[in-house]
């Protein structure tokens, strides 16, 4: 009999039929009992949400996470969380594709691409599921008259007005002349790349007196943020840096660590965008000056709001943009009730 | 002696490495059918004359003549392609490919599929490889098994049949049974046997002396890069050739120690040539 | 001298299957589809929704990328080399490809888009393993350095293309494709190929059942491809043979150098298809995309049965290993444990694989 040979490890032509018939028998035995194709979770008090984190173990994302849960709580709804390893959009397309075959009733997501995920986030709002943005929007978050209008509401700061708003304090305490250097994640993110161009519009706002001396991208990684800053503080444009912007946590954190290598710490000075634990006690160690926080809490449990609206037919209570707010955190305010609740948890 | 012409004649082939003269002004001759073992110590030039024979080195001087003509190889492939067969002592064999695999290896046979595309034609491979193996008389249990599950005097067995598939000339083997166990050495000489029964001659290098005296016909001892004796192997003994192979100065104290043991006598004259 | 028919009948053997198939053979050889079945079975109790078709064919059209991927990988690594630089070299390919498409799309028709999309993003891969290929055969510098310095080198020349910022395509028809499906079924019982028909009142998307999409198909067609060109050709062979020795090889008039150049360029040009492939399904190109996959894809080959040192492996293990990484992500997500539960579960499995291959060796020297 001849063999059938998939390679040099010869696969006899009984054994190949015998595994694939076993696997296929098995397989379709289970889905004639298994598996049903009805429309997502009807019952009207067993509701199933997903939250899908731009990536998993982010202190931003779970102080996220425990609003939106607080919230899910409150109303009775069931959360899930899952989230990519890395902030990819390769690794985050197939979480959104299981979660819309285990049909949940909404998705609340932070894309990690404002382009790649469209087509992904379409095929689940095809599927019957509510899709709301949080932190990051897809298309351009324009969710009224944009390119992309199916998901239901784009949930998080302004990210441009936040990046200003960094600016503008670094620019302050850094007596307002100097170079000002910004260190940020990864082109393409929809959030840090808005941060960069309202700092970018702070310092132009200066008409000269401040001046960009350069910015880099360390793919969230705050060991890469460091180095990039250290081998600018060695360099020739070292001198000429007087305030590093920090886009997201890595990047604040590692420009920070290099500052701190430098022994500069004090003479540069550091806006944090994001505030988790680590970047509070740089804080009080003056390591950075100025830390920006978003309220994520809010941002999921304003998200399970919305998605409980929609799912009631309450949708006027929905609105297509809610820009969350900022606390801005020094050395001044860093014990205040209002600056400690904003602090992002890591568990 | 009949009046046949020698296949592979080597006359007065030189070779040096730097500062050292690996083989010094050597010629012999070898007849169809006849296995022709090559005793040295080490560093006598044994495994540099071989390489030079099978395309391994360019001589520095001398001639190789192959059934008459003069012959250069550049590569040891080039002396393949002209039925100079090398069986190296690590066997060059792929063990994970099983035996015809191994036999075809780089002359792989290829049939049509389809009109248009080349694939490898297993059945033809397989079918004539069972029938060299039978030929040879070697059982392999199971063709389509990899190698690596074959004993070690198999695996010579399948470098051998390969040669012989691809109608070697001449063979060269060097330490054959090297790594063997002794039943798997006797079959290896059966084989070497069979081969000159069918007319390859056989060049066999070896330290194993008893192994030469087994199959050999003739006997050339190398000392120092130079021929220092040729034997009909009926005409010689052990010991002589020991004494070919260590030199005057040695022999006495291995005369002593024969002495010692039995009454033995052996010629001590060296005969260069 | 001929080689004259036998005398006597042959002593040797090559009808397999004389002898019993004992226990031991079965789980040897079969032990990857027996866990992937088992896999199935239990993801299918644990939870609910994970069997059913429209499931598995996302799971199958989300494992296309890896599973290319790893498919160049296969030949690498059977070969005795390794691939590290696959997943810039993807990304590469990507940022090609939707250049092009976004620069010609809308006034050409859409197959001579796809077709020139294509052609840059396979071309543009296929230099980093002509390099590859070069510096390993003639350079004889080792596979995992090489490989790892065109990592670098690809990801900057990655980023650079696409000036920083990843490259969206918004010609039309484009996502279609590389979200398609070949078959559209209607509630009212309408068929539709290739494409959504255009009347579709009062019926809404999740009513509509959606089978085969495009990219599982191109998927199977590349894998029958691949394990085509590693069982039939000489050149499959030939690949066993580098692998198993090297030198053995040459000695026996295999031509090693370029054997090796054009695995590598082999290599690249499945890890480029990816990259054109992830363009086509996600509208966007980025230097980034295949970085993620890289390290699976390389676990895929090894769970699928193949050393690490070369000659030994299968396309069809290959194909086993991504499956099974695939439903134990996906699996994991209908289980609802917490995820981090699936990292463990990968690693778990490489290790198994690893520990049965030298379970089956042992077994066959004692034997």
């Amino acid at each position: 009999m001849e063999d059938t040979e998939l390679g040099n490890k010869s696969l006899s032509r009984r054994e190949f039929l015998a595994g694939t018939a076993a696997v296929l028998a098995g397989g379709s035995l289970l889905a004639a009992c298994g598996g049903s194709t009805s429309t997502p979770g009807s019952s009207s008090t067993n509701y199933t949400f997903v939250l899908i984190q731009g990536v998993k173990g982010d202190p931003f994302y779970v102080t996220m996470q425990k609003g939106a849960q607080a919230m899910a709580d409150k109303l009775g709804v069931k959360l899930l969380v899952d989230g990519p390893a890395q902030f990819s959009a390769t690794l985050q397309a197939p979480i959104v594709d299981a979660y819309i075959a285990k049909k949940v009733d909404v998705m609340i997501i932070a894309a990690c691409d404002k382009q790649a995920m469209i087509a992904p986030l379409q095929r689940a709002n095809d599927a019957g599921i509510k899709v709301i943005s949080v932190d990051t929007f897809i298309g351009n978050g324009d969710y009224t008259s944009g390119p992309v209008t199916f998901p239901l509401s784009y949930i998080g700061s302004d990210n441009v007005q936040g990046g200003m708003i960094a600016g503008q304090a670094l620019i302050k305490s850094i007596g307002n002349k100097g170079g000002i250097y910004i260190e940020n994640v990864t082109p393409g993110i929809s959030t840090t790349d808005q941060r960069q161009q309202g700092c970018e519009q702070a310092i132009k706002a200066t008409n000269g007196a401040v001046t960009l001396v350069g910015s880099n991208y360390d793919n969230d990684s705050a060991a890469t943020a460091s180095q990039q800053v250290s081998a600018l503080l060695s360099s020739s444009k070292g001198t000429k840096v007087n305030g590093i912007f920090g886009t997201n946590l890595f990047s604040a954190e590692g420009s920070a660590q290099a500052v701190k290598n430098a022994n500069k710490q004090g003479q540069i000075k550091i806006a944090n965008f994001d505030a988790p634990q680590q970047a509070i006690v740089d804080l009080n160690n003056g390591v950075v000056d100025l830390v920006i926080a978003q309220k994520p809490s809010d941002m999921g449990s304003t998200a399970v709001q919305y998605g409980v609206y929609a799912l009631t037919g309450k949708t006027s209570s929905i609105h297509k943009r809610v820009a969350t707010g900022y606390v801005v955190i020094d050395k001044t305010n860093v014990n205040d009730p209002a600056s400690q609740a904003a602090i992002y948890k890591s568990s | 002696m009949p009046d046949v012409q020698p296949i592979l004649q080597v006359k007065d082939l030189y070779k040096r490495f730097g500062g050292l003269v690996a083989v010094d002004h050597v010629s012999l001759d070898i007849y169809p059918g006849e296995v022709i073992g090559i005793l040295g110590d080490n560093g006598a030039g044994k495994s540099t004359l071989i390489k030079m024979i099978s395309g391994a080195y360019k001589p520095d001087g001398g001639q190789i003549l192959l059934n008459g003509e003069v012959v250069s190889f550049s590569t040891p492939l080039e002396a393949r392609r002209r039925g100079i067969e090398t069986i190296y002592q690590d066997l060059a064999l792929c063990e994970n490919l099983d035996a015809s695999a191994n036999i075809f290896l780089g002359r792989e046979r290829m049939r049509h599929q389809l009109g248009i595309f080349r694939v490898l034609d297993r059945p033809y491979m397989l079918r004539e490889s069972r029938q060299v193996l039978d030929q040879l008389d070697i059982r392999i249990p199971e063709l389509r098994n990899p190698i690596r599950q074959l004993s070690g005097g198999q695996r010579q067995a399948v470098s051998i049949a390969r040669a012989v598939y691809w109608n070697a000339y001449l063979m060269i083997m060097d330490e054959p049974t090297a790594a063997l166990g002794v039943p798997e050495q006797l079959k290896v000489l059966e084989l070497i046997r069979t081969l000159r029964n069918q007319g390859v001659p056989v060049i066999l290098i070896s330290h194993n002396m008893q192994d030469v005296f087994a199959v050999a016909d003739r006997v050339i001892v190398m000392r120092r890069g130079s021929k220092a004796g040729e034997r009909n192997i009926s005409e010689t003994s052990e010991n002589e050739v020991v004494g070919l192979m260590v030199g005057a100065e040695y022999t006495r104290v291995i005369k002593k120690i024969h002495d010692a043991s039995e009454e033995v006598r052996f010629t001590t004259h060296d005969e260069s040539e | 001298m001929k080689v004259s028919d036998a005398a006597t009948p042959s002593a040797n053997q090559s009808q397999p299957g004389k002898t019993a198939l004992r226990p031991l053979d079965i789980v040897s050889r079969g032990w990857s589809w027996l866990f992937l079945l088992l896999l199935i079975i239990f993801f299918s109790i644990t939870g609910q929704g994970f069997l059913n078709i429209f499931n598995f064919q996302t799971i199958g059209a989300d494992m296309s990328l890896v599973l290319i991927m790893a498919l160049g990988q296969t030949f690498v690594i059977l070969s005795g080399g390794i691939d590290l630089s696959v997943g810039f070299v993807m990304g590469m390919a990507s940022v090609a490809s939707a250049l092009v498409m976004s620069r010609i799309g809308g006034g050409a028709p859409l197959f001579v888009v796809v077709l020139a999309g294509l052609a840059v993003g396979l071309g543009v891969g296929l230099i980093p393993g002509l390099v590859n290929g070069l510096v390993i055969a003639r350079l004889r510098v080792p596979p995992f350095i090489v490989t790892l310095g065109m990592y670098g080198i690809a990801r900057g020349a990655g980023f650079i293309l696409s000036g920083g910022q990843p490259v969206s395509v918004q010609t039309n028809g484009i996502g279609q494709i590389g979200n398609g499906y070949l078959l559209y079924l209607l509630p009212d019982g309408r068929l539709s190929f290739f494409h959504l028909p255009s009347n579709l009142q009062g019926v809404r998307p999740s009513q509509i059942v959606q089978l085969l999409p495009f990219p599982l198909i191109l998927l199977v067609i590349v894998v029958l491809i691949c394990a085509w060109l590693l069982s039939q050709t000489r050149f499959g062979r030939h690949t066993y043979a580098v692998g198993g020795s090297e030198e053995a090889s040459r000695r026996a008039g295999i031509p090693v150098a370029r054997h090796t150049i054009l695995i590598y360029m082999l290599s690249a040009l499945l890890a480029s298809l990816a990259g054109v492939l992830y363009t086509m399904r996600f509208s966007n190109g980025a230097a980034d995309v295949g970085d993620p996959l890289l390290l699976t894809s390389i676990a895929a080959v090894i769970i699928g049965g193949a050393s690490l040192f070369g000659g030994e492996g299968t396309i069809l293990g290959t194909v086993i290993g991504a499956l099974i990484i695939a439903i134990i992500q996906n699996g994991l997500i209908f289980l609802g444990i917490n995820p981090f539960w699936q990292f463990i579960a990968v690693g778990a499995v490489i290790i198994l694989a690893v520990l049965v291959d030298q379970a089956k060796k042992q077994l066959v020297e004692r034997s």
